[in-house]
């Protein structure tokens, strides 16, 4: 148990410093200087231009050799300091990435599990029904083909444009603050609507037609069989070929985190929720480093402590691996 | 089993909801202590079109950044300047004028108080120029420029001393855009938060002007909430009222989700640019018919002037008679713009153009005479591809860019291009992300790109200052992009800077030169006039300016407060009564 333990804990390890180092990298070979774009856009007039162009470079720490920041981003990454944002500057990094986290976790927490749990419940019911077969396996097809970002324009196309059911755009009313009111948690859940459906039902496509799939081979299974030949009930039969089924489902859902939180991203750009996403576009645009940086690592970090506990679980949920790491 | 499992799952989701509430309402900026009811709709006017940064920013030196109204809303200026009329306004000081050749003095009006009741003084006022000799602080140039020495307040006087003659257009300038912040609030703060900070926590909201801060400041906030200020001094010195009893500003998000909160009829004032199919017989313009819109800056044609063929002025002269202007405002704006005059010179400043020098020098659609001015340049078609050649033979293969996503000019540089093919001038379009393209800009590797920084002022020497302005850097961060080098424009340039516009003879003299050698030259081709855009909803809200009644600046653009926008605010009225 230890060793596989430690074996996964020092593979996580290096895929962290792996991905820091390429998180690190990747905005300061993007094209254009980002104190540029800053001083541009504040229309700098010659006589302060330079004494603002020295003072935004020290203050961002650009103004050392490049070995020297990454080293520097890495010491100030123990502190759990993530920098300062360039476009909002002084505004620290980890402020701005944990005031739109609230607002992602709630699209992205309830859109894994609710799809997670429906798509596998829905999926098992296919496999033994015709009628759901039939509808509800080409359904989620297209589901899960389509594009997170596509299906949340058209909701808001046909919801929202076409039919002005749920709001367009935003988090929460424009006539309300967040505060502790029925009134805000209702306006909340009626923006809230729209981007969890988009993020939902493309998850909920992939979790059913995996587990329909997986639920009728393992119905044909020789288990299967056997149980069924000694004359248990088929819902005894059908609630062990649940439990074998989940199984695979599970190393998914570790697989689709990425894709899932990718997919919030975007479709956070089309609802204007200002959630990481939306942070993450306007960080990209306006070239701002250490936000961008900020976010990814946040990101990366969430992702790999998320397939940890994964693996975890499955150590606690699949028998056999337990036994197998005992028998060695 | 699975019964538990889906009352585990479901837990979980309440879980997770409500610690995003949690801490939503945390992160709220101390919204968690007030319980806010929503906003009386018909006390309210919505309004977006400003705000693309974070509203965390209540510094009002950034004037770039700060949450929209911070200046004009809350902190007040000494003066207010009017655009349409070109005429100062009093308004925290009741008058000024030059007292010597090198002195500038400031009345400051009395009684007026900031909203935590203590009185603004002339103190506060020589104490918030002061902090601009901070070499970083944003506004500095008014130090660096224009001669100021000092700055000191007595009485209820604050005199500006300068050495040498006065920028005196500069400071003008400066005259209606510094905002005056309370001393006894701002001592606390470090300089690097003056010049540089966010100063971000509301509570300091400390002003003078005619609303309260309420709530929204927050990073991931997309609305902030200005009330009325009831003890506000402009309504017993001037017997001047606002409206609305609430203003709530909207940050931008997508272009899409901004169109559709107006046309649901969510946003009283729309400062965005929105086609003309959306607004037509639904919300009202300045104008009633085209260009439906004020000029707000113009848009221009920036050449590469390092760059042959376009440091040529023959050259140059010759692609301005080629570029359909027409078209543009047809396709790409649906009459919504107007054409610019030769000269660049918004109409704001029609007064001050020389019509005979641009009856004799000034530049218009026509192909045929594009045409012949570059056979006569010596730019000839030699290998029979359609284009012209350079001088020594080698191909012209300009390109043209603007920013990725700015839709109205990715169409006008398709135009442009087309038709520069119609006179064999070969210009491709490209559209670079932003970022890279200010990074290219500034480092002269363009062709050609379109530019319009500089706003309506109370002065065309801020025009002449972004063509003109010397030396080159290396890095060309806000002005003279195309690296033009004309020593006597920027000697004149400076000259206008100082001369006082009442000294109307020399002062048009100087116009008058400058543009006929911009004429002459074409540093850059001004094209049309991009729109103060203003969309108004009638709705809920009367009064709105217009051509015909309430002439002011119709618009939440920061810097235009201070302008006349304050006045649409205090001509607004409900619609209907409660």
């Amino acid at each position: 148990m230890l060793r596989y333990l430690s074996r996964k804990a020092a593979i996580y390890l290096l895929t962290f410093f792996v991905a820091v180092t390429i998180d690190w990298a990747i905005p300061r070979f993007m094209p254009g200087d980002p104190i540029e774009g800053l001083l541009s856009r504040m229309h700098a007039q010659p006589g302060s231009e330079q004494a603002l162009s020295g003072y935004y470079s020290q203050a961002f720490g650009f103004d050392v050799p490049l070995w020297q920041q990454y080293l520097n981003f890495w010491a100030a990454l123990f502190r759990g300091d993530l920098g300062v944002s360039i476009t909002n500057f002084p505004t620290p990094v980890s402020e701005l990435i944990m005031s739109a986290l609230p607002y992602t976790l709630a699209l992205l927490l309830p859109a894994i599990l609710l799809s997670f749990w429906a798509g596998n419940k829905v999926g098992a019911l296919a496999a033994r029904r015709k009628v759901l077969d039939n509808t509800v396996l080409p359904a989620s097809y297209v589901l899960t083909a389509t594009p997170q970002m596509w299906l949340g324009i058209v909701l808001a196309w046909l919801f929202a444009s076409t039919w002005a059911i749920f709001p367009v755009s935003g988090a929460y009313g424009l006539d309300i603050q967040p505060a502790w009111s029925l009134e805000f948690a209702l306006s909340f859940l009626y923006h809230w609507i729209l981007p969890f459906s988009a993020l939902f039902l493309v998850a909920f496509g992939g979790w059913a037609i995996g587990m329909r799939n997986m639920i009728i081979y393992e119905l044909e299974s020789d288990y299967s069989n056997y149980l069924a030949a000694l004359g248990a009930p088929s819902k005894l039969v059908r609630k062990y070929a649940y439990r074998n089924a989940l199984l695979p489902q599970i190393t998914g859902l570790a697989l689709a985190l990425g894709a899932v939180v990718a997919g919030a991203i975007v479709v956070e750009i089309v609802f204007s929720y200002p959630g990481l996403g939306t942070l993450t576009l306007s960080a990209i645009q306006n070239r701002d480093y250490f936000l961008i940086q900020g976010i990814f690592l946040f990101l990366i970090t969430g992702v790999l402590i998320a397939n940890f506990v994964i693996d975890i679980a499955y150590v606690v949920i699949d028998p056999r691996t337990r036994i197998g790491m005992q028998g060695s | 089993m699975s019964s538990r499992r889906a009352r585990g799952v479901g837990a979980l989701v309440v879980l997770a909801a409500l610690a995003a509430l949690a801490a939503l309402t945390a992160g709220g900026a101390g919204a968690g202590a007030q319980t806010l009811a929503a906003l009386p709709r018909s006390q309210t006017l919505y309004m977006s079109g400003n705000q693309w940064s974070p509203n965390n920013d209540l510094n009002p030196a950034k004037n770039w950044d700060y949450v929209t109204g911070l200046v004009g809303f809350a902190y007040e200026t000494p003066f207010r300047y009017d655009p349409l009329k070109d005429k100062f306004i009093p308004w925290l000081a009741t008058g000024g004028g030059w007292t010597s050749k090198s002195a500038y003095t400031m009345a400051i009006r009395s009684g007026v108080k900031w909203s935590d009741g203590q009185p603004m003084t002339a103190k506060d006022v020589a104490y918030s120029y002061n902090l601009l000799k901070s070499p970083t602080h944003p506004q500095h140039p008014l130090f660096a420029d224009t001669g100021l020495k000092s700055i000191k307040a007595s009485g209820n006087k604050v005199v500006f001393t300068f050495s040498g003659t006065p920028a005196f257009q500069e400071f003008d300038n400066y005259r209606f855009n510094v905002a005056v912040v309370p001393q006894h609030i701002f001592k606390s703060y470090s300089t690097t938060d003056i010049t540089t900070g966010n100063l971000s926590n509301p509570k300091k909201i400390v002003g003078t002007g005619p609303y309260l801060y309420q709530s929204g400041v927050g990073a991931s906030s997309n609305t902030v909430v200005w009330k009325k200020n009831p003890n506000w001094w402009a309504t017993s010195a001037l017997g001047l009222k606002v409206g609305p009893q609430y203003v709530v500003d909207i940050k931008n998000g997508t272009n899409a989700a901004a169109l559709s909160n107006l046309l649901a009829g969510n946003i009283d004032l729309f400062n965005n640019f929105a086609p003309k199919s959306a607004i037509k017989g639904r919300f009202k313009t300045y104008f009633g018919s085209t260009p439906y819109h004020l000029g707000a800056n113009t848009t221009w044609l920036f050449p590469n002037t390092t760059k042959k063929p376009l440091n040529d002025p023959k050259f140059r002269r010759a692609l301005a008679d080629s570029i359909n202007i027409g078209q543009i405002i047809d396709k790409s704006y649906q009459g919504l713009v107007n054409k610019a005059s030769p000269t660049g010179l918004l109409p704001i400043w029609s007064k001050w153009i020389d019509k005979k020098a641009v009856a004799q020098n000034g530049f218009s659609y026509n192909p045929t005479k594009a045409k012949a001015a570059l056979a006569a340049a010596g730019y000839k078609d030699t290998n029979g591809d359609g284009y012209v050649e350079n001088k020594d033979g080698s191909a012209i293969d300009l390109s043209i860019v603007v920013p990725n996503g700015w839709s109205d000019w990715m169409t006008a540089i398709q135009v442009i291009s087309d038709s520069a093919k119609q006179v064999g001038i070969k210009i491709t379009p490209a559209y670079p992300d932003y970022a890279t393209l200010v990074d290219d800009r500034g480092h002269g590797r363009f062709d050609l790109l379109l530019g319009n920084d500089r706003q309506m002022s109370n002065t065309p020497w801020t025009y002449y200052q972004y063509i003109y302005n010397l030396p080159i850097a290396d890095n060309q961060t806000t002005m003279n992009y195309q690296r033009y080098t004309d020593q006597t424009a920027f000697a004149l340039t400076q000259k206008l800077n100082r001369t006082p516009s009442t000294n109307t003879k020399a002062y048009q003299a100087i116009l008058t030169s400058l543009q006929k050698r911009f004429l002459q030259t074409l540093p850059a081709i001004p094209l049309w006039y991009n729109g103060m855009w203003s969309m108004v909803n009638t709705q809920y809200w009367t009064g709105w300016p217009s051509s015909s009644a309430n002439q002011y600046t119709p618009s939440s653009w920061r810097n235009y407060f201070q302008m006349t926008s304050i006045d649409m605010f205090t001509h607004l009225r409900p619609a209907k009564a409660d």
